[in-house]
């Protein structure tokens, strides 16, 4: 109920007439949420830039669908078409990659959440880099509250990809890890 | 010792403890599909990519690109099937299709002459891959469990509540997936894939099992069997046949997919793991292996060409070179650099129980290195046409010869 108040509140709800210029329509309808430029502002709410099209896609279609969990997005995916679903990730991909915070990271958890990265094989799929790429999502600089909640969803089996595959990998790792992954994937220093 | 020494001392320290810490740590394990992988940039980029999650519109799909023999003409027959994956024709005509997890349904396709009707039968199931059409019930196989939905043609709008089986299939999701079909000998064919990409394997896994239709007698016919999806009988002989997908990360060209020829039911090991493609022994756990102590392929499919469906040609429509030629849906690769496969190949059967010669049928699904399209499966209809599943584009094909 949470995130549907915030999406309520933030979203500046427009008619979704025949404009198929899917970037401005991504200004209108995701950027009070997910940030003009992608990069996010509000708690909870992640960060889009960079994100590959393949994996915005593949994320719409599950909210349309009812398969993933979160109340405001579901009620968006709801109303979209398939060119609806084509155009918002493909403005997705447009946008830049999200920076790193301007906070200062804690050199403990970054060295922390390094290790346990490296030891969970997360680079396996999400690249050396963590940018993903088709149909895995990026995780560099995306925002730390949303990945400790979403690493969170997988390890509880409360949220599930198409198959079990994350559910699978975040099986061993602790709740004091997933803190300490998400605040390294969320300051990641540039190699 | 000046404060900010003493910090840095302290952080240094805490580092060094935390990292001492990850290394006592075994490893988790990569993903199925990774291990083995070389960890250099090329190979780390490589992964398997799922079905678009939206079907390709009609006038959208690559007809136009496809190449065939003289006399052949491909037109799409159905459209707008998400991840559509194996066919199956009922006896009323209805084609069944099944999906993988992209879409997790099983769809009914009835032909009211010129226009395709598309019902959902059954949903939220876990990758049902293998579905088989026998004597008027449908059987639907995900890797844990084998259901059957009695009368289907009769109740397509209000399918029967399936009964089940069979539920002690292992479930993993690696080459858990399933494609099934019942034999001349009335049994149901069910594989259970390795459930990795390499790994040692026990009695449970890396086979083809035929049991009754009620699911009771299970028994093994053939082992060493990496992951096969898809299968066929040779009507002369009632042999089975089957492609199987052979070891990832070898090299790029090597090992290649298999066709390969049952015919010592319960007798034979093809291999897995311990030689792939007949006459090479794994790096690993091939030493102390020979090849000369499995089954032989009956003809090599070409590497990372990932064959799936086959059926041997039996309709009367096409050419009569192609009576009891198999055709073979090659889905393509997804771990090889230049892209190998997304076509329909035809392997003609000798006298010796192998295979005489492989001719392309259907290519073109290539272009700039992109797929334009991934056949999954082929089904020869009733009227001798041969349907074609597109998982990518969501979409059947049908190829006739002739007027």
């Amino acid at each position: 109920m949470k995130s549907l108040g915030a999406w309520l509140v933030c979203a500046a709800v427009f008619p979704a007439a025949a404009q198929t210029n899917y970037s401005e329509r991504y200004a209108q309808q995701c950027a009070a949420c997910h940030g003009p430029a992608g990069n996010s502002e509000l708690a909870m709410t992640p960060s889009l830039g960079g994100q590959p099209s393949f994996y915005a896609i593949t994320q719409l279609f599950l909210f349309r669908q009812g398969r993933r969990d979160n109340e405001a997005m579901v009620a968006v995916a709801k109303g979209m078409s398939d060119d609806d679903l084509r155009g918002y990730s493909e403005a997705i991909a447009k946008l830049p990659p999200s920076a790193a915070p301007a906070s200062a990271p804690d050199v403990q958890r970054l060295a922390r959440g390094r290790a346990t990265a490296q030891r969970h094989q997360c680079g396996a799929c999400h690249g050396g880099d963590f940018a993903g790429g088709q149909q895995v999502a990026r995780l560099a600089h995306q925002r730390e509250d949303y990945l400790a909640h979403t690493l969170r969803g997988f390890k509880s089996g409360k949220r599930i990809g198409y198959t079990n595959a994350m559910n699978e990998a975040m099986a061993g790792v602790s709740a004091g890890e997933i803190e300490d992954l998400a605040h390294y994937l969320a300051h990641l220093p540039s190699r | 010792m000046k404060a900010s020494q003493k910090l840095f001392a302290v952080t240094a320290l805490a580092l060094a403890a935390a990292l001492s810490w990850a290394q006592q740590q075994p490893p988790a394990e990569e993903p199925f599909w990774a291990k083995g992988r070389p960890k250099t940039d090329t190979a780390m980029k490589m992964a398997p990519v799922p079905a678009f999650p939206i079907p390709t519109a009609a006038d959208k799909l690559p007809v136009a690109k496809m190449k065939l023999p003289p006399g052949f003409k491909a037109e799409v027959w159905a459209s707008n099937i998400l991840d559509a994956r194996g066919l199956r024709q009922g006896d009323q005509g209805t084609v069944f299709v099944s999906s993988l997890f992209v879409a997790g349904k099983v769809y009914a396709v009835v032909d009211k002459g010129g226009t395709r009707e598309i019902k959902t039968i059954a949903e939220k199931l876990m990758l049902p891959n293998g579905i088989e059409y026998h004597k008027g019930s449908l059987y639907v196989a995900t890797p844990k469990e084998i259901t059957r939905y009695d009368n289907i043609e009769a109740n397509l709008d209000k399918p029967p509540t399936p009964v089940m089986i069979y539920d002690k299939l292992p479930g993993d999701v690696p080459h858990g997936w399933k494609f099934i079909k019942v034999g001349p000998d009335g049994k149901l064919y069910v594989p259970v894939g390795a459930p990795c990409n390499i790994c040692e394997v026990s009695d449970t896994h890396a086979k083809i099992m035929r049991m009754n239709l009620d699911g009771t007698n299970v028994e093994t016919v053939a082992r060493g069997v990496r992951n096969t999806v898809g299968f066929d009988f040779d009507p002369k002989t009632g042999h089975l046949w089957f492609t199987d997908n052979q070891r990832d990360w070898l090299s790029e060209d090597l090992p290649n997919d298999e066709l390969n020829h049952l015919t010592q039911p319960g007798n034979q090991h093809f291999g897995y793991p311990y030689c792939h493609q007949g006459n090479f022994a794994d790096p690993e756990f091939g030493w102390g292996k020979s090849c000369d102590d499995y089954a032989k392929p009956a003809v090599l499919l070409g590497p990372h060409t990932a064959p799936l469906g086959m059926r041997f040609y039996t309709g009367k429509m096409f050419p009569a070179k192609y009576q009891g030629a198999i055709f073979i849906a090659r889905h393509g690769s997804w771990n090889r650099t230049k892209k190998t496969g997304s076509d329909i190949v035809v392997a003609w059967p000798d006298a010796k129980g192998g295979v005489s010669r492989v001719e392309p049928f259907l290519t073109g699904l290539i272009e700039n290195n992109e797929y334009l399209g991934r056949p999954a499966d082929v089904l020869v209809m009733k009227d001798g046409s041969l349907l074609v599943s597109d998982d990518h584009n969501g979409a059947i094909y049908r190829i006739s010869y002739g007027r």
